[in-house]
């Protein structure tokens, strides 16, 4: 219990009966979760931007008319030639796609991959604090159990005592 | 005794339902915020186009052209939509807090209430 007392927070904690302290760590576990899938959907995210991105890096005019094989399904292609390098149309979400020149396009996706980091910073630090909350909760948590134990134990004890005192003394009658 | 048993075990039916409701309204809730979020992106993208840039919108596996002024309505007309539908789950989703809460007040007035019974009738016999 020593380390409590070094954060405020922690020690309006205490003070909490022990549904509502049960309550915050599953309301703690739930808000992690959140974060944790948010992050790495964020960072699968900023994956799939930095391919698109490196895709634009090979429409230039270098490979104009040049031939390609088009994926129909992830197993056949068909051959086909590049034309028209100057344009590409980009998904920019909800079903809107829009025709934009590469470099826009390129300008696009490096907007997009600053957006996501930024929101990845925002995410790290409280992700971190509520891991700490939550940590902190348990320890507090784990110390009232084993005092709830102990007190639970003994009352066990002292009803168990008065049932045989009972039993014995009506024994005769039977 | 069994009153009692059968008071906490309706009560306790209660608040579960109560939670599920709560919880359903809150995953809503978190896919509004998300759809407002692709939403207000898009519009954002949408307004850095100059007027000559094509739009095109995904309807089934076609792509068909769409002027640029109208896209940005649509959109517009979307996000208000969804601000509207936040408020309303968010009025909901109060209720139910409420709700909960006076639940979890009666039952664990009535959970004292058994374990004072318990007692007494342990002390009792």
């Amino acid at each position: 219990m020593a380390s409590k007392s070094s954060q405020g927070q922690q020690i309006n904690i205490d003070q909490l009966p022990i549904p509502q302290l049960n309550q915050l760590t599953q309301q703690l576990e739930q808000e992690i979760e959140l974060f944790t899938t948010s992050l790495n959907q964020l960072k699968i995210a900023q994956t799939k931007f930095l391919e698109s991105q490196e895709c634009l890096n090979k429409i230039s005019p270098d490979n104009d008319n040049k031939e390609i094989l088009v994926p129909l399904t992830s197993s056949m292609y068909v051959p086909g030639h590049l034309t028209d390098v100057g344009k590409v149309l980009v998904d920019i979400g909800t079903g809107y796609y829009v025709e934009m020149e590469v470099p826009k396009g390129k300008d696009y996706f490096k907007r997009k991959m600053e957006y996501i980091s930024k929101q990845i910073e925002k995410i790290q630090p409280v992700l971190a604090e509520k891991f700490k909350m939550k940590q902190g909760m348990e320890n507090l948590l784990s110390v009232l159990d084993i005092t709830l134990n102990v007190i639970g134990g003994k009352i066990c004890v002292i009803i168990k005592f008065d049932w045989l005192k009972n039993m014995l003394q009506w024994t005769p009658l039977i | 005794m069994t009153e009692i048993q059968k008071r906490l075990q309706t009560e306790v039916e209660k608040f579960q339902t109560v939670q599920k409701e709560y919880q359903k309204c809150v995953s809503v809730r978190q896919q509004l915020d998300a759809q407002l979020n692709e939403n207000s992106l898009v519009k954002e993208e949408l307004d850095r186009l100059a007027d000559g840039d094509n739009v095109y919108k995904m309807i089934g596996p076609a792509l068909v052209k769409q002027d640029l002024p109208e896209a940005k309505q649509n959109v517009q007309k979307r996000i208000d939509y969804i601000s509207g539908e936040i408020k309303r789950q968010e009025g909901l989703i109060k209720d139910l807090d409420k709700k909960q809460d006076s639940h979890r007040e009666t039952l664990s007035k009535l959970q004292q209430q058994f374990q004072q019974q318990q007692v007494k009738a342990a002390a009792r016999s």
